[in-house]
């Protein structure tokens, strides 16, 4: 799994993209320990609270780019795959915003977070303890 | 010992994924599902991955097509990938179980590739038409072992785990058929066909191209 989340981090997708994909995935699945360690990372990087408190709705509001709601639109129809079947409106309109190397680092981290959701929910990690590293 | 901090312990000691993502400190109950709803979506607006008629044969007229070869795109995607699945291919459980699990995601999810790609390995390993048959409705065919069975719903319940959660009857009734280590690394394998699913959808692999080991 850190084979994943390396390559992610590594990718050069912006910090703040990858936070809030992460958070909105760990926000669809329902994993407690993923949203606590995700918003706290993005408040570290300097994340504004009045996003994360409306990322759930992000689609009606006016304070996200529109690289970042391609990202959020993307993520949502790859962590709901079995629903969505990732439509091409969907394709379409993010790769107006990625490259296709973007686009295809963006879909391994939200295909690891997924991962992470998925150990963290079956598993039962207890939410509340993570602590961002010191700048 | 609650079983929370049970399945805590599990998840750090036997996985191995204590690092950055899996604390191990806190002992209280959580987790409740905080996850908005599910916008509706029209179904047969959507278009299914390569989807072909049963049997094969002329692909159905509006397919789309690969999107993009993401594998020559980012080269680093398969090897990121590969490490998930040479731990899974390596780690003891049966070969069978691990096909009709990948199976199974793959149904749920969509991934005509994916499918493809599994159906093909259970035939060359000799697994039963009866069983390839009756696996969208396993609950209610004969074929399968208690254990085939616990690790299906478990399957289940991790690739559709924004609808339920995985609850802890789950969990217990599972554990009756798998060890700490075997159900760690069956739920990697389920982990790791999700990330394979979701990638092949994404990008819309062709099963033309899927190759056999």
């Amino acid at each position: 799994m850190l084979g994943l989340e390396h390559y992610a981090r590594n990718s050069g997708l912006e910090h703040a993209l990858l936070e809030l994909v992460k958070t909105r995935a760990s926000q669809i699945n329902g994993c407690a320990f993923c949203l606590d360690m995700h918003t706290k990372d993005a408040r570290a990087a300097g994340e504004t609270e009045q996003r994360l408190y409306a990322l759930s709705a992000w689609a009606e509001t006016p304070f996200f780019t529109e690289r970042e709601r391609a990202a959020l639109a993307w993520t949502e129809a790859v962590t709901r795959v079995a629903e969505s079947r990732v439509p091409d409106a969907v394709y379409e309109q993010a790769r107006r915003h990625f490259s296709e190397k973007e686009l295809v680092d963006l879909t391994l981290a939200i295909v690891a977070i997924n991962g992470w959701n998925r150990v963290n929910i079956a598993f039962r990690t207890v939410a509340g303890t993570y602590q961002p590293p010191k700048p | 010992m609650t079983t929370t901090f049970f399945r805590s312990l599990f998840l750090s000691t036997v996985l191995g994924v204590a690092g950055s993502h899996a604390g191990d400190e806190a002992l209280r109950p959580t987790a409740t599902p905080g996850g908005a709803p599910a916008p509706a979506i029209d179904r047969g607006l959507l278009q299914l991955a390569g989807s072909r008629p049963a049997g094969g044969g002329a692909m159905v007229a509006g397919r789309s097509g690969m999107r993009l070869d993401y594998q020559k795109v980012a080269p680093g995607i398969s090897q990121a990938m590969m490490g998930l699945e040479n731990y899974v291919r390596t780690s003891g459980l049966e070969k069978s179980l691990l096909t009709l699990v990948k199976m199974r995601a793959s149904q749920i999810n969509g991934c005509a590739y994916c499918l493809d790609m599994h159906t093909k390995e259970a035939r060359a390993i000799h697994e039963s038409e009866q069983k390839l048959g009756s696996l969208a409705h396993w609950r209610t065919a004969d074929c399968f072992t208690p254990r085939e069975r616990a690790a299906l719903a478990w399957t289940e319940a991790l690739t559709l785990i924004a609808e339920n959660h995985v609850p802890e009857e789950l969990f217990n009734e599972t554990r009756q058929h798998f060890s700490e280590k075997a159900l760690a690394d069956l739920s990697l394998a389920i982990i790791s066909i999700n990330g394979w699913n979701r990638l092949n959808i994404s990008f819309r692999l062709d099963p033309e191209s899927c190759p056999v080991e």
